[in-house]
């Protein structure tokens, strides 16, 4: 046997029982060549110590957050939401950082409600209308610059902020007075904390919350009169999941 | 094992340098400070800050050198190295606001490294890359441009979004209220999410790709070219819709409304695009 | 972890998660995590994406749980659903899962004799850090087969299967990506007693 043939023959030999019962000619040649013993020996050594890199690197504990998060917005974690009793906490460099934990499992808990909502018992197909049951004018197709029919059902607020971002905020703020239902339990505290930990950004957040839940609003009522319209339920699901995302990113703000 | 693996990285991989310079001003004491790492291939990056901007670019393979430029004395940087992954993240002291907890940095990081940016006010840039990015910024402008074959994650409540020349990767794109601009962006997946923020896309959804672009309120415009090959779905539930292509009509799960969809082939179909939005409008232009 | 983490067994927990318990989704995530996570890393050699990987691994494992008889090992089953994840990503990329040449090329057929490393033979025990830098190095087709026998301990016959080539490309593309780890770590010792 030559140096080539074991080369040849060394991808179906060296994996063999832990005895190496190898042909005699192919062990003849590797106890009597430098090269090939070598070969042999260095390619064993690699297979034995890669064995050790096994299960040896720790995934950031983010990973469980989000693995959790997606499994109560799935209904796959099914007990209900207790007064948590140890925090989730992101360890950081320099340990300083606050701890929201209760933002992530509200996060998913909306996202649970949406697909809840949007999953929930269909309603028997009806016929599709040809136009929205909400007072507008004839689908026409129309210039993008054109007056929108569809800005007949949008709240002032939404009406605001498409007239202009720059004035939005404020003059969403005093829309929102003036129309906007008061936020919910879990809204009020997330803008407690948001007000707490990061001030600076309660204007922000608290517009950006009023309009995911009008919009959230909205299209619940389009999807109560048109509960066979599956693209409808769709931007439902769309829009709780826009509610999560603003949670989510002020999670990770101001943990 | 895991300390014998750490201790072992530090000694082969830490090099740090700290160049403080102060640059006198008038209202605060602003100082620039720098710091360097050695890294080894796939190295990963992640900056943090509250206030202020982050700029990324390519700089030597197996180097990562931060330029931090500090606003005041109520902020400091906090840096971690652990083998290739290097995190640097802006600290607030007691009494820090917004303009005196800035901290803008400079970053040039191997061209293939993963980057993680995080910023509430930003603006946040990365430019001439080939690894994963994942951005995200509260109100934060995010401006990447040029970035071939590493995937693009971008989060924004109400930060605009804009994507120019990335290509070969996926690109996942959600924001609150931020309009969102997409220019010569192609590869397997490209998709992009806006509340009541537009979409812009201008580009020829090449790659065989699949592209799909949602809002609620916001409209959609995409100008392609008129030799796209794709399959075009597109329905808003309550705004309008307008196509300047020649669509081949086939078989969708919408029913089709006129003024509300369209739905249809050009070319050979090599890839998929769907718009959807909830009351805004869409329109596909041809250049 | 709490009391009930410390207290409970492998086979507890994946009843009470089939139950729905948080805790004991978490218990079972804590038990498998560096192993789903370490084979993500080795496999893409890129923290974010492992970290999406292990992620999406973990919750395909905790959609199905529901199913799970105890036919095989709970971390045997685990195991191969990270691969799949894995290796679907990879073809989601295009990326080679596993080369198709199924021969020995030329200038592989000796053992190699450059570097002037005549008598630098690679003994006693690899640093683990220069063996991962190799294994990165690898080409990802490569370093597919090599992980999953290698280190992950699949035999030929389920990577084949799992990969979707016959088993003698398996053999031959784990030979060769060993060869090549033979050279990189050769080479990086002797940069090593080059610099002192």
């Amino acid at each position: 046997m030559t140096c080539s043939d074991v080369e040849r023959v060394l991808p179906e030999f060296l994996d063999r029982a832990p005895d190496g019962a190898f042909p005699t000619d192919f062990e003849t040649h590797v106890k009597t060549c430098p090269a090939c013993s070598n070969l042999v020996s260095e390619l064993k050594l690699i297979a034995s110590e890669a064995r050790q890199l096994a299960a040896t690197e720790e995934p950031a504990p983010r990973v469980w957050v989000r693995i959790a998060a997606e499994l109560r917005a799935e209904g796959l974690i099914r007990e209900p939401q207790s007064t948590p009793a140890r925090p989730i906490l992101i360890p950081t460099s320099s340990g300083r950082r606050w701890s929201a934990w209760w933002l992530a499992p509200v996060a998913a808990a909306l996202l649970a409600a949406g697909a809840y909502m949007v999953g929930h018992e269909r309603a028997p197909q009806v016929a599709k209308q040809q136009a929205p049951t909400t007072p507008v004018t004839s689908p026409a197709v129309d210039t993008l610059g054109a007056t929108s029919h569809s800005e007949d059902i949008q709240s002032p607020l939404q009406q605001a902020k498409k007239s202009g971002k720059p004035g939005a905020s404020a003059v969403g703020t005093t829309v929102a007075t003036a129309v906007e239902p008061g936020p919910s339990a879990e809204d009020q505290q997330f803008l407690s904390a948001v007000s707490t930990l990061a001030p600076s950004m309660r204007v922000s957040y608290e517009n950006e919350l009023q309009a995911v839940n009008a919009d959230i609003r909205e299209t619940q009522a389009y999807v109560n009169r048109n509960p066979g319209d599956e693209d409808a339920r769709q931007h439902l699901m769309d829009a709780y999941q826009q509610k999560a995302l603003l949670y989510q990113i002020a999670l990770d703000r101001i943990q | 094992m895991a300390s014998l693996w750490h201790a072992s990285l530090r000694q082969n991989t830490v090099v740090t340098l700290v160049l403080a310079t102060c640059l006198a001003s008038a209202a605060s004491a602003e100082t620039k400070k720098e710091y360097r790492f050695t890294v080894g291939p796939n190295a990963s990056v992640s900056v943090d800050t509250q206030y202020g901007a982050i700029s990324v670019k390519p700089g030597s393979r197996n180097q990562v050198v931060v330029t931090a430029t500090l606003k005041s004395d109520k902020v400091e940087v906090d840096k971690l190295q652990n083998g290739n992954r290097i995190e640097i993240a802006s600290h607030l002291l007691q009494g820090a606001d917004q303009q005196s907890g800035q901290i803008d940095y400079e970053v040039l990081i191997p061209p293939d490294a993963t980057l993680n940016l995080r910023s509430s006010t930003g603006p946040l840039s990365a430019e001439h890359l080939q690894g994963d990015l994942s951005l995200e910024g509260t109100d934060a402008v995010v401006n990447i441009r040029n970035v071939d074959n590493g995937h693009v994650n971008v989060r924004t409540m109400g930060g605009p979004i804009t994507l120019s020349d990335v290509r070969n990767g996926h690109v996942d794109i959600a924001s609150i209220s931020g309009d969102v601009h997409l220019k010569s962006v192609t590869g397997p997946l490209v998709q992009a999410k806006s509340g009541s923020g537009k979409i812009f896309y201008d580009g020829d959804f090449g790659s065989g790709g699949d592209y799909k672009f949602t809002t609620h309120t916001g409209d959609i415009e995409a100008l392609a070219p008129g030799n796209v090959s794709a399959d075009f779905s597109a329905h808003s539930v309550l705004g309008q819709v307008q196509n300047d292509f020649p669509l081949q009509p086939k078989h969708s799960r919408f029913s089709v409304e006129a003024g509300r969809s369209f739905f249809g082939t050009v070319g050979k179909a090599a890839s998929e695009v769907v718009l959807r939005t909830f009351s805004g409008k869409i329109r596909l232009k041809q250049r | 972890m709490t009391d009930l983490k410390q207290s409970i067994t492998e086979a507890e927990a994946i009843e009470q998660a089939k139950q729905g318990h948080e805790a004991a989704f978490e218990v079972l995530y804590h038990l498998h995590k560096r192993r789903v996570y370490s084979l993500c890393l080795r496999m893409v050699s890129n923290p974010v994406q492992a970290e999406d990987l292990a992620q999406e691994a973990f919750l395909q494992l905790f959609r199905k749980i529901s199913t799970f008889r105890g036919e095989s090992a709970f971390s045997t089953w685990l195991h191969r659903m990270t691969v799949n994840v894995v290796l679907m990503q990879l073809r989601k990329k295009g990326l080679p899962v596993v080369s198709l040449e199924e021969t020995l090329e030329a200038d592989d057929e000796a053992p190699r004799k450059e570097f002037g490393t005549k008598d630098l033979k690679l003994t006693g025990a690899i640093d683990r850090l220069q063996l991962q830098r190799a294994i990165d190095k690898l080409p990802p087709g490569y370093r597919t087969v090599f992980v999953l026998h290698d280190v992950e301990g699949f035999e030929h016959n389920e990577i084949a299967q799992m990969v979707g080539c016959s088993i003698g490309n398996s053999k031959s593309q784990l030979h060769k990506a060993r060869l090549k780890l033979r050279d990189y770590l050769k080479f990086m010792r002797a940069e090593k007693a080059k610099t002192g």
